[in-house]
């Protein structure tokens, strides 16, 4: 695998400096290229904890930057392309699931698989699961949040993807980290089940 | 009077860790963090909670990702088409993979004037079917899709790769020169049996590496309904690098 540039907003500036070789569209190739190996594996992430299934994630990552070839193509913003990233993942999973529910109604989306590793060891078990109970029974919008924060996104640009206000961002990330602080010190207290909500 | 609770709230101490805060009330959260034990404490069972869930978000997730060789050479090969179809001179862009073909052609004729060892690596960029036909074994398309392709490469016994190079011959392999490859490959169904194993060379062009692209392009394919199982094990079974230039849309090896 190519290597992964250490920082997309210092390799995308160097596309206008480097006009002298190659075709314009090469080289938007090459950054288009260089931003799925950056974000190929945070946005799967991210479709996942969405529920979408791995082949379909798997094509809107493909169709994500195929989109951003077009947009960098027709010499539109740069600014926040993480952002830009995620809220078009974000819109064609939504697409995804609407199509799917059209299709078959009565399907039920497909689940999050967090089940731990063989290699993890019991007590690193014991809490995958408890993480894995909160996380199940957060709203879907508090779900989406944490995952993004979890990826790196600032509140604005998840504000952004999600088409919320900086205050709900605010609110449910405190609300999230309020459940998994409680359930980690309900752990630590020696309680064996632990009931998220 | 004193506040009630002179303390800094969790979301000020979440919203500072984040740097969400304003200038103002983020030095004067930093400012009482100075002072107040209780407080620093606080932060640091936040900042636990938030690294534990991290961890957790990865560590679950990542073990479900199929590797990125292959997406990334499709999105190569539909980038390709699209900048051949969007430039100026599109048709004459668009020549640039019949040329690549035909210059790939020509150094191949060149090849058979190569010595016996270099002939025998060209050789074997395809397996002699009389030998290796491909085989499968019974699956089911969920059981083929069940496999996410993370489990790695599977070892062949030394004794079977033995017995592979005698069938073809090739008495001075040097290491790491071939893999001894699964022409099916068993995330697709393949068998591990010696009628489904040859040894390809990782030398040349359509090398042991370019063909594993194409198995997990292939898996891909067929576990999102856009390519039947079957067919994709008759593809890469008669003829692996046509399937390549097919599924990735390219002349060559991306």
């Amino acid at each position: 695998m190519a290597a992964v540039p250490p920082d997309s907003a210092l390799r995308l500036p160097l596309l206008g400096a480097a006009a002298a070789t190659g075709s314009r569209n090469t080289r938007i190739e090459d950054d288009v290229v260089a931003l799925f190996d950056r974000f190929r594996a945070p946005l799967f992430r991210y479709l996942l904890t969405f529920r979408v299934g791995v082949p379909d994630a798997e094509e809107i990552v493909q169709e994500v930057f195929l989109a951003l070839f077009e947009h960098l193509r027709e010499g539109k913003s740069r600014a926040n392309l993480q952002g830009w990233i995620f809220r078009v993942a974000h819109n064609l999973a939504l697409k995804n699931r609407q199509r799917a529910q059209r299709e078959a109604p009565a399907r039920v989306d497909a689940p999050v698989d967090w089940s731990p590793g063989p290699e993890m060891q019991a007590v690193e078990q014991q809490r995958h699961r408890r993480l894995q109970a909160v996380f199940r029974a957060l709203p879907e919008q508090d779900q989406c949040c944490l995952s993004l924060r979890a990826e790196g996104l600032r509140y604005r640009e998840i504000a952004d993807v999600l088409g919320i206000s900086l205050g709900a961002v605010a609110n449910s990330m405190e609300r999230s980290l309020a459940r998994l602080n409680r359930a980690d010190q309900y752990a630590e207290a020696g309680g064996r089940t632990y009931v998220a909500g | 009077m004193l506040p009630d609770n002179p303390h800094v709230p969790d979301r000020d101490l979440m919203l500072a860790a984040d740097g969400e805060l304003t200038p103002r009330r983020a030095a004067e959260v930093r400012a009482h963090l100075e002072a107040c034990w209780p407080c620093r404490v606080r932060e640091d069972e936040l900042q636990s909670t938030i690294a534990e869930y991290v961890r957790f978000h990865h560590r679950s997730l990542d073990s479900q990702m199929p590797p990125a060789a292959g997406p990334r050479a499709l999105l190569k090969a539909q980038l390709e088409d699209r900048e051949a179809r969007l430039a100026p001179g599109g048709c004459i862009h668009a020549l640039i993979p019949i040329a690549a073909a035909l210059l790939i052609v020509g150094v191949g004729s060149l090849l058979v004037y190569r010595g016996a060892t270099a002939r025998r690596s060209d050789e074997l960029l395809v397996p002699r079917s009389s030998i290796t036909p491909g085989e499968t074994r019974a699956v089911t398309i969920s059981d083929v899709c069940m496999n996410t392709g993370s489990e790695g490469v599977r070892n062949v016994p030394v004794s079977l790769r033995k017995k592979v190079f005698e069938e073809y011959g090739i008495a001075d392999a040097r290491p790491n020169a071939y893999e001894v490859d699964y022409l099916i490959t068993p995330e697709l169904g393949g068998a591990d049996s010696i009628r489904n194993l040859w040894p390809q060379p990782y030398s040349a062009v359509w090398n042991a590496h370019v063909k594993d692209a194409l198995e997990q392009r292939l898996h891909t394919l067929v576990c999102s309904g856009q390519v039947d199982l079957a067919r994709a094990q008759r593809e890469i079974a008669t003829d692996w690098i046509g399937a390549y230039k097919k599924y990735f849309r390219t002349t060559r090896p991306l």
